[in-house]
């Protein structure tokens, strides 16, 4: 097994001192960008986990420990060389007005920025102008909403149609997630996608920057 | 235009409320009993759309102690009628730490189990947040729980529980409570009780009314908790549990077993009572957990505590939240009507119906989102369709997938729930 293989096999099996352990002898030869290149495969193998019910979020919350962790280390060594990794996409989040809770979103960031994305996060109980404003500021290629409590539903709704009036549909990809989301509270608020992980969402996340590129 | 059949059972609640009250009674009784009813027992929702149907505010849902309150509640219960409306007024929220640090008191320990605001006003509690106050007047109240003991604490809470939460968790999270011991600790109870007391009264008041419009007075009896649960939302932040569960297993298990029994002291403070001795457990950290985790950190305690309260003659009503498909096996393990299992978001509902039908008690159904997304003719198709497959037999209570409607639900849906569980639901 390659070193690369050993560490992504660490992460997915969710063996913390292990796969820290792996990255820091690497990080001490071998360049940040590697270990980093790891993370998104580790990313995208935990997406597919859970899609098929192997993993649950108490898996997704660990590896997103690791994860972070990991990226951490790599990135202060890839910063001390002056270098940068190439981020696949922009990507903001938020959990919409009036709620407050973000456990959720703090997963899809960890998850997100593992894989590759340039995260910008709006914190919670973010109004839709706010998230008008920000696709404006940063021209993302996907917004993310997320939401524990019913009432999210009836936010990210609004947000989709600030965003729809403010001529910026088109611009980006939505995807909304949370514990009360499903395919109707998605055709209600006019999202192109819904989940209620994490890592699913990344998978999605990828695939829609995948077929961007082969546009 | 033809009335239709909610509307005549509103007209029958108008005219004579005592005997629908005693018709919802029998027809609850019967579904608990795994029995088959008259009619499917049909639940009720309310949460933002009771706010935003009625034009209160969730400021004043939580802090109004008044006739206005009362009489939008009276309003939406005659508009939406149910077998068994589930209304946390004034709005509460979790607060069973609350009840284990007085675990030693049964007088008042399971009367405390939940959060109010005017409680939060007193305790100033860190764990949650409320409107007009920490929130904006028309925002929900929201418990977000925290991280408020270290890794390292987990000896202590296992040696003495009940004066771990009192004497380290409260004064940590209640800023309203000040030092153990000292007169602004002991002032702030003396104001606790105070709180308390005004909504009591209040909701007395509100349920004599309730009744008299043809609502059977159903209590939700007695509380307990799965003993990880108390750790996740009270001590250690969902998140912090789970990754507990993996770096300290042998603290986290000790901690649940040392939890079950002062559980178990506040849940029986209070006897079975009639009509239904109902013991209620929200679940949190259950469908997080891979099966092989919930068998070995959360099932076996949680099982416990139901076995007990059940043996000494109540019955279960839980909240199985998001998707409990993956550990429903282990429910049978649980004697036949043990209770009522709400199943709020499984993957599939009927698989569900089916491997628990004539063991528990099942309730729930129809997607909240279903009601605030869909049309009219889209719900009485779906209500129709859930009723066939699920009506042969009895013991099943036909729900919203968890008790809030989103403020834009329109009316009309919830109405058209209604009628369809009416029109399809009779046996």
């Amino acid at each position: 097994m390659s070193m690369s293989e050993e560490l992504v096999k660490a992460i997915v099996e969710l063996d913390e001192g292990k796969a820290v352990e792996l990255a820091r002898k690497r990080l001490e030869v071998e360049d940040p960008l590697n270990i980093l290149n790891d993370l998104t495969k580790a990313a995208n193998i935990i997406g597919e986990k859970y899609e098929k019910g192997e993993f649950f979020i108490a898996d997704l919350v660990m590896a997103g420990e690791i994860l972070k962790a990991v990226s951490d280390m790599a990135r202060e060594k890839l910063k001390a060389l002056g270098k940068r990794r190439e981020v696949i996409g922009r990507f903001v989040i938020g959990t919409v007005e009036g709620d407050i809770h973000d456990i959720g979103k703090n997963i899809v960031i960890t998850m997100a920025e593992a894989a590759g994305f340039e995260v910008i996060d709006l914190g919670v109980d973010v109004p839709p102008q706010k998230f008008v404003d920000a696709i404006k500021q940063y021209n993302p290629d996907i917004v993310g909403m997320s939401g524990l409590l019913t009432l999210a539903i009836d936010s990210m709704k609004k947000t989709v149609d600030a965003i729809k009036e403010a001529g910026l549909r088109d611009k980006v990809k939505i995807i909304i997630g949370g514990g009360r989301v499903d395919k109707y509270a998605c055709e209600y608020v006019g999202a192109d996608a819904w989940t209620n992980s994490a890592a699913e969402g990344v998978k999605i996340m990828l695939k829609w920057i995948e077929d961007k590129k082969m546009r | 235009m033809a009335m239709e059949p909610i509307d005549e059972w509103i007209k029958r609640h108008e005219k004579e409320p005592e005997e629908v009250a005693k018709e919802k009674l029998n027809r609850f009784l019967k579904a608990v009993e795994l029995k088959v009813p008259d009619r499917v027992p049909i639940a009720g929702a309310a949460g933002d759309f009771l706010c935003s149907y009625t034009g209160i505010t969730w400021y004043e849902l939580s802090y109004s102690l008044t006739d206005k309150v009362e009489n939008a509640v009276l309003k939406f219960v005659h508009d939406f009628p149910s077998d068994w409306p589930i209304l946390l007024v004034p709005m509460m929220l979790e607060g069973f730490a609350l009840a284990l640090a007085f675990a030693e008191f049964p007088d008042f320990s399971n009367i405390i189990r939940f959060l109010t605001g005017p409680l939060h006003d007193v305790l100033k509690d860190k764990w949650s947040k409320w409107p007009g106050r920490e929130l904006r007047d028309n925002m929900h109240p929201q418990f977000l729980g925290g991280e408020f003991m270290k890794p390292e604490e987990y000896k202590q809470l296992i040696d003495n529980p009940v004066e771990f939460m009192n004497q380290v968790i409260l004064p940590r999270v209640c800023e309203g409570l000040g030092k153990p011991g000292s007169s602004k600790w002991n002032g702030a109870w003396i104001r606790a009780g105070i709180a308390m007391q005004k909504v009591i009264a209040f909701q007395i008041n509100l349920f004599t009314a309730i009744a008299k419009a043809g609502y059977p007075i159903i209590p939700l009896g007695t509380n307990a908790y799965a003993p990880a649960d108390v750790i996740g939302d009270f001590l250690r932040h969902p998140t912090g549990a789970m990754l507990d569960i993996r770096r300290y297993p042998d603290n986290f298990k000790a901690a649940c077993e040392a939890l079950v029994d002062p559980i178990l002291k506040v849940a029986t403070a209070v006897p079975p009572t009639p009509p239904v001795p109902l013991f209620f457990i929200p679940l949190h950290l259950n469908e997080m957990l891979p099966p092989k985790l919930y068998n070995e950190f959360y099932w076996p305690y949680l099982k416990r505590i139901i076995e007990t309260l059940v043996s000494k003659g109540y019955k279960g009503f839980v909240i199985f939240e998001g998707d409990h498909s993956p550990h429903v096996d282990t429910l049978l393990e649980l004697p036949k009507g043990w209770g009522i299992g709400w199943f709020e978001r499984p993957k599939d509902f009927i698989k569900i119906w089916e491997k628990l039908k004539g063991h528990t008690i099942v309730m729930g159904g129809v997607p909240t989102t279903l009601l605030a997304s869909g049309t009219p003719q889209q719900i009485d198709e779906y209500v129709k369709n859930l009723l066939n497959k699920i009506k042969p037999e009895g013991g099943f209570i036909i729900s919203p997938s968890i008790g809030e409607l989103p403020a834009g639900t329109p009316p009309e849906n919830v109405r058209a729930y209604i009628n369809a569980a009416l029109k399809y639901g009779t046996y």
